[in-house]
């Protein structure tokens, strides 16, 4: 079974893992069109590559970070969140003709 | 003994060029009428039925491999129409009546074998979803049934009724599920396509595809450029990748799909058995051979290598189903890479550029689809861009409108 | 009966000469040796016919007595498709052919071998399908005649066993190669494991001869078995097979019945050579083995394989075989050496000087069978003029034994399942190359063959792991082989035919040329034509004759053609061997027992048990009917302990409250309830529940039995990115629950609550308090779910059943009964509460449930607050609407259809008759315009018969929702 790297918790067997799907970016809910929303909901580029990925340890419900390498499944890193996600994240407010 | 054999025996020098089923290579045209990217069961059929219904025979399928060397390869070989939308339902059952005249069609018996489906219901949200689907199948004529544990018992004797802790409260029984010999099938339509003109070219791979202002006229492959009036592709496993080089994205994931056989023992089981639950399903060949499928590799992944985990979890379950399958040996362990839409329905149509066509999206349904879809996109290519309406509940656009065709609960570990 | 062909000691590794086992084989009884292999047994008792071909019924005998071919595979009892080359005979086994019809010996299906020439390859593709619906005619015919052995489809499975090792370094294969290899990185401190197919270690040391006078083995052997048996760092699993390579050396041996899971840092695989015969006609009588076979069988388990023996050989093997042959008194009739020189003159003139006639540049062309063609008579061997090109001349040479070496090929499987390429190349020679980072090769794997190089090269795959795993050592030079080992053509067709290149397939040289001839020029798609190497030994013998032959056939080289890759597992492997435990736990909550007690009918939701109702299964509506009259009347308890449990502590509590769920939390009083529904990113309603805010930053919110994990993992993947200070638990089983509801259930409790006041001013509908019941600190939620007066108490698990005594206890004079989860069911049906995932499916958005007012639009986002706008501001095609139906009607069941104007328009998601409303109610989905109050809608029942129903506003009972605010 493959090994994994946990951030928190070492190497563990792939299967204490649960896959999150790739990191990407969300376009503001509010202000972008609806195809720009569709296309971060639904839409992939499913590349072969090196792909920045969402990984639980189920145990421990901790999500990390992988970058793992879609074709040869090779995981070339593994880091905390926090290396992303830097700061608290605000949403804008609906703009006023938006509202129904 | 059928005569066929007699007549092949008796000839001196069996077998004639003549009487070859695929053409000897050729050398590429500078132009096609029509670029079939991917040389599957789905290119082969599109290519057949354009020459077969619409006389168009310029022609050229393009396979990177070798023929139907791809999941068509690699498929459990499911021919089954009992999902849960109408929309699903109907594209498949005609898809189901379509197989059963292909070996007469083609003139090559592809081994279509009707055998029944079996798949069985551990709790009442299964029995739920599965009386849904038994009435949306009867609606469109299918024959479908929830029968009860009891029916079960008679149908398939050696099931156990107590699988561990799940115990057996019902199954959907599918009695138009049948399985064909899956190489068979492309061989089959490759045969009837090139007989008719159309070319097939093998180890050739489409590097890239050419679009001016945005319209395809054409694709780059090792073999040098190929211009086309138009292109579909077709290419399960790869379906992404290929919509990057004509520069669109697709609402895909690629996730490989294990599958494994034993050595052949005499005849036991008639029917295709499966539990979503279990995560297994359970087959065995003409040859003799038990074949087991199960779900999905957990995450994405573009490579056929095979898992133990997996194994162990599906055999495990197989064990539960028919405990006397502990003696049985496995022979081999494979894998696909199956492309998977968010609502387990397929995409077929249109794409954002034109003159391209797109056949996607087929996760582990793609095998049962091959005559319905080759149709279809048949008609679609040849009107010059006029959606079938069979098909027009699976263009690309209904993820943009929120309108997705959910198979989720009748496509899991069923295939 | 005696053993007739038994040498004596030294010959003979593996048995016991003084103990005598005695088995049965095809209804005959046999005397063996312990430490035979059934094979082996039967050989000394000179029974050679094992088993029938799959196609043709063709008799077979061992092959490569190693278990790599399929022509020694028996019936053991109820277990078919054993390898008797592979299997050991015990005593009293009773061992049977399989695969035929009538008898081993007299099998009426062999006549289907003169028919051949009306089968040809793929002549199932050609035939019974004429005219139209023949093929489900034959059919059955055919699939009969499929298969080999048979199962017992009574056999009970027996226990199996899985076990982990840790080692830094696995070699897979105790021969030469292997030995050194273990040794040198035993020698430098690593853990090893050494996996050894045979019982016991040596390899090609064991059996085979390494020169002139057949001492150097002997010694080598002794000398390096020796050391590993001292070592310590070394731990040695010997009848064991390394059966698949998985991603990071995870290896998984099998030994008895026990899988090991090995997880190796470094791997070394040292797995030898496959042997490959040679193709001409008849090559697949009994009494035609592969060389190695026969010195197998002299050395390991003291049989004479035969008294007058050709040796057919393309390389310098086949002499020392032949000298073999001689020692042990097979008189060895000639050595028929395919090339025209051969390397060694001094293999020669010792060969030569034992009276054997050598003929170089000749073939064995054909094999004549004796009488029945059960076993080989003679040979026609004659002069080699050309690629695969004989002459005219004939000699007939009588033999009962054939030994064929047309040379070998890597045992690859392992290495191409982990990736590796096999290529073959110009001088028939084989290399693997691309393999993993810590996976390394030694021995004849890598196409080294002289003994003192083959050594030298495992020290060098030692190296290279001891390199991997940080020693700092110094890698030797790589060693070089030179020798030849594999004949360039040992192909040579028959215009007759029963030239086999795949023995398990019954496949002949005509079968792969004509498949290329029409069409399948690949060699994938000859594979697939022609079924060759599908067969139970993999291709192990047909992939390279195969590939030699379609390369011919198509202008090509065997490079370009390429070999068809391997898939795990190595050899086939038993399900039991591999099935792993089942680990699907199932919970119990803390009042499990006491449901047992009072009779439950227990059913699954989600991995846990409930339930149903109390009572007989066959009494369900009427328990259920009972039950909810009961809640309706006076008082019930269910034990609601499976229901999840989040916690939510911290500044930004209420903040990602607001964020996670639909509706509005920021300004949530203290001591209040809130619904809450959950979408996801689809816009999709997923599950949901009840928020109680218990303190300003410290808000406790409920998810459904199903759906907590999946929920709570959600949160922390959202705050993962959102960054908020909030921290989140999920406290599913740190709390267990009742609901105790009915018009009498504030008496009940008041008589055992304390530090809460339960009145209806103090405690209101939708209000939170904490307090004790019973003594034990509690959580009490006044919520609706049914439609009563009620009160969730959520106390810490341990208490729970402390709970529910106490409870029932105060509820005696009250007639307190316990409901279960269909009443449950029923009971919010009348109410029009929905079931997420049993009211909705994977496209129901809040619109469609009628779940518009708990949207909250003003709010700047929550997950897919976006989708959610994008789906409801579109024209609706369905809508879930509560319908009724007389209760003389048939009653829908969930599942049904609701259609309109016969078309399907939705589906029926909860239907039971309600005591309470006298009438068969539920709700369905429903076209649009099906869905106003008063629309009559079709609904498709059992046998197709339809029924109308009308659709009503909800809920079905106490529309005014009375009865829960008292």
């Amino acid at each position: 079974m493959k090994i994994m790297v946990c951030p928190l918790n070492g190497s563990r067997n792939i299967s204490e893992f649960v896959y999150g799907g790739e990191v990407t970016d969300m376009p503001d809910p509010n202000n972008c069109s609806d195809a720009e929303w569709a296309d971060y909901v639904f839409y992939s580029d499913n590349n072969i590559g090196v792909v920045r990925e969402w990984w639980l340890h189920a145990a421990t419900s901790y999500w990390f970070i992988a970058e793992r390498h879609t074709g040869t499944d090779e995981i070339v890193r593994t880091y905390s969140t926090s290396e992303i996600f830097t700061k608290r994240v605000e949403f804008a407010p609906h703009p006023p003709e938006a509202k129904s | 003994m059928p005569f066929s054999l007699l007549k092949y025996g008796l000839k001196k020098d069996y077998p004639f060029e003549q009487h070859a089923d695929l053409p000897t290579p050729t050398k590429l045209k500078a132009s096609y009428d029509v670029i079939i990217i991917g040389g599957g069961g789905h290119g082969v059929a599109i290519a057949y039925y354009l020459a077969k219904y619409h006389g168009i025979t310029n022609v050229a399928i393009l396979e990177k491999g070798y023929l139907g060397g791809g999941n068509t390869a690699r498929n459990t070989a499911v021919i089954r129409s009992n999902y849960m939308t109408p929309e699903g339902v109907k594209f498949y059952s005609e898809s189901v009546n379509m197989f059963k005249n292909l070996a007469n069609e083609f003139d090559f018996n592809i081994m279509y074998s009707q055998r029944g489906q079996l798949t069985l219901a551990h709790t009442d949200a299964a029995i739920r979803g599965f009386r849904q689907r038994a009435e949306v199948s009867k609606h469109f004529g299918g024959k479908t049934e929830l029968i009860d544990p009891q029916e079960i018992k008679e149908l398939v004797p050696t099931l156990n009724m107590n699988p561990g802790h799940l115990p057996v409260l019902a199954g959907l029984w599918h009695m138009d599920g049948a399985t064909a010999r899956h190489d068979a099938v492309a061989w089959g339509y490759a045969k009837g396509a090139t007989q008719r003109g159309v070319e097939l070219h093998q180890l050739t791979e489409v590097l890239d595809v050419i679009v001016e202002n945005n319209k395809v006229t054409g694709v780059k492959t090792n073999r040098g450029i190929v211009k086309c009036g138009c292109a579909v592709q077709a290419v399960a496993g790869h379906s992404s990748l290929l919509a990057a080089k004509a520069g669109f994205k697709l609402p895909i994931l690629s996730y490989p799909l294990q599958a494994m056989v034993t050595q052949p023992v005499k005849p036991f089981l008639d029917q295709m058995v499966s539990s979503s639950a279990l995560h297994c399903y359970v087959q065995q060949t003409s040859r003799g051979e038990i074949v087991f499928g199960g779900g999905s590799d957990p995450y994405p992944l573009y490579n056929t290598r095979s898992t133990l985990e997996l194994k162990e979890n599906l055999l495990a379950h197989a064990i539960e189903m028919f405990p006397f399958m502990a003696n049985l040996r496995l022979l081999r362990q494979w894998a696909g890479v199956t492309d998977m839409t968010s609502d387990y329905s397929p995409i077929m149509g249109l794409s954002p550029v034109d003159n391209y066509y797109l056949d996607a999206g087929w996760g582990t349904w793609g095998f049962k689809a091959t005559p319905i879809c080759g149709k279809t996109m048949a008609d679609l290519i040849a009107s010059g861009g006029k959606v079938p309406d069979l098909i027009a509940p699976f263009a690309m656009d209904r993820f943009k409108e929120f309108r997705q065709v959910n198979e989720m609960g009748a496509t899991a570990a069923s295939h | 009966m005696s053993n007739t062909m038994r040498l004596n000691k030294p010959m003979g590794l593996l048995v016991d000469h003084n103990k005598s086992i005695n088995f049965e084989f095809d209804g005959k009884q046999y005397d063996g040796l312990q430490g035979d292999s059934i094979a082996s047994a039967l050989l000394a008792n000179n029974r050679w016919l094992m088993s029938r071909s799959f196609k043709y019924h063709r008799a077979r005998g061992p092959l490569t007595m190693a278990g790599q071919d399929a022509n020694t595979m028996v019936q053991l009892g109820g277990e078919p498709n054993v390898l008797a080359d592979k299997e050991l005979i015990m005593s009293g086994q009773r061992v049977a052919g399989q695969n035929y019809s009538g008898s081993l010996v007299k099998d009426r299906d062999a006549i289907l071998g003169y028919f051949s020439r009306f089968m040809p390859v793929g002549f199932y593709y050609r035939a019974f399908f004429k005219p139209m619906g023949m093929w489900e005619k034959w059919e059955p015919i055919i699939r009969k005649k499929s298969g080999l052995g048979k199962l017992d489809l009574d056999f009970e499975p027996e226990y199996y066993d899985k076990m982990y090792l840790f080692h830094d370094v696995v070699v897979v294969g105790g021969g030469p190669a292997g030995l050194s290899a273990a040794l040198k990185a035993a020698d430098a401190g690593c853990k090893v494991l050494l996996v050894e197919e045979q019982g016991i270690l040596g390899g090609a040391l064991a059996y085979h001869r390494f020169d002139i006078e057949g001492e150097k083995a002997d010694i080598l052997r002794g000398k390096l078995v020796e050391r590993i048996e001292q070592h310590d760092n070394v731990e040695v699993l010997l009848n064991a097979t390394c059966n698949a390579w998985f991603t990071d050396n995870y290896l998984p041996i099998i030994q008895g019945k026990r899988m090991y899971k090995a997880r190796a840092k470094q791997c070394i695989v040292a797995s030898g050579a496959f042997e490959q015969h040679v193709v001409f006609r008849n090559n697949d009588l009994p009494g035609i083995i592969m060389s190695s076979a026969a010195t197998r069988l002299m050395k390991l388990y003291a049989v004479k394989p035969g008294q007058k023996a050709i040796v057919l050989t393309g390389n310098d093997d086949g002499y020392l075989t032949a000298l073999e042959l001689q020692e042990h008194g097979v008189e060895v009739r000639a050595l028929v050496d395919m090339r025209t020189t051969n390397d060694s003159v001094e293999l020669l003139t010792a060969v030569q000087n034992k009276g054997i006639t050598v003929k170089k540049g000749h073939t064995v062309y054909e094999a004549l069978g004796a009488k029945g063609n059960q076993h080989i008579r003679a040979v026609d061997v004659r002069e080699i003029v050309g690629q695969g090109q004989v002459s005219q001349h004939s000699e007939i040479i009588d033999c009962d034994l054939l030994c064929m070496s047309a040379g070998y090929m890597p045992a690859y499987p392992l290495l191409c399942q982990a990736g590796a390429q096999l290529s073959y190349d110009d001088n028939s020679e084989f290399t693997l190359s691309n393999l993993p980072e810590n996976l390394h090769i030694a021995g004849s794997v890598n196409g080294i063959y002289l003994l003192d190089t083959v050594l030298k090269d495992g020290e060098f795959a030692a190296c290279k792991a001891l390199k991997n795993l940080g020693h700092n050592i110094e890698l030797p030079a790589k060693e070089k082989c030179t020798r030849k080992v594999n004949f360039y053509w040992p192909i040579f067709s028959h215009p007759k035919g029963k030239d086999f290149v795949d023995f398990d397939e019954d496949l002949q040289t005509k079968d792969i040329v004509n498949a290329t001839r029409l069409g399948y020029r690949d060699i994938q798609l000859v594979k697939r034509f022609s079924t060759v190497g599908m067969g139970p030994s993999q291709g192990r013998h047909s992939a390279l004759p195969t590939a030699r032959l379609v390369a011919d056939a198509t202008d090509r080289t065997v490079t370009q053609t390429g070999v068809t890759t391997a898939r795990p597992p190595y050899a086939p492997e038993k399900l039991a061997h591999v099935a792993g435990r089942i680990f699907d736990p199932v919970r119990h909550t803390a009042m499990h027992y006491r449901h047992l007690e009072l009779g439950a009918k227990m059913m699954p939701a989600g991995n846990w048990h409930r339930p149903a109702f109390y009572g007989k299964p066959a009494e369900r509506d009427n328990c259920m009917q009972i039950e909810s009259q009961h809640v309706r009347n006076n008082v019930g308890i269910i034990d609601i302990s499976t229901l999840g449990g989040i916690e939510l502590r911290g500044p930004d509590a209420a903040e990602f409250m607001n964020r996670i769920y639909t509706f509005a939390f920021l300004k949530q009083p203290l001591g209040k309830t809130r619904y809450a529904i959950l979408t996801n990113e689809y816009g999709v309603v997923i599950d949901d529940g009840v928020a109680c805010r218990i303190a300003d930053e410290h808000f406790y919110v409920t998810a459904t039995t199903g759906g907590v994990d999946h929920v709570y993992r959600q949160m922390l993947k959202w705050n993962a990115q959102w960054r908020l200070n909030v921290d989140i638990a999920n406290v599913t089983s740190a709390f267990a629950a009742i609901n105790v509801a009915g018009p009498d259930s504030r008496k009940v409790i008041q008589k055992i609550a304390e530090g809460v006041d339960l009145s209806s001013e103090a405690f209101p509908f939708l209000a939170y308090r904490e307090g004790t019941v019973a003594g034990i600190p509690a959580r009490l939620l006044r919520v609706g779910f049914v439609g009563e007066l009620g009160y969730e108490i959520h106390v810490p698990a341990s208490y729970g059943e402390a709970l529910w005594d106490a409870v029932m206890d105060a509820g005696k004079e009250f007639k307190i009964k316990p409901f279960g989860v269909e009443t449950q069911r029923l009971l919010r049906l009348e109410k029009g509460h929905i079931i997420i995932s049993q009211d909705t499916d994977g496209m129901s958005h809040p619109g469609e449930i009628s779940m518009g007012w708990a949207i909250n639009r003003k709010k700047s986002f929550f997950v897919g607050s976006r989708s959610v706008e994008i789906v409801m501001a579109r024209e609706q095609t369905r809508k879930l609407v509560g319908f009724v139906l007389s209760k003389d009607n048939v009653k829908p069941k969930e599942g049904h259809l609701v259609l309109e104007e016969g078309n399907i328009s939705g589906n029926v998601t909860s239907c039971e008759y309600s005591c309470a409303v006298d009438s068969i109610i539920g709700m369905a989905y429903a076209g649009i315009n099906q869905s106003e109050p008063g629309s009559s809608i079709d609904i498709r029942v059992d046998k197709g018969l339809i029924v109308k129903a009308t659709v009503v506003k909800m809920p079905f009972f106490d529309p005014q929702n009375k009865r829960q605010e008292l």
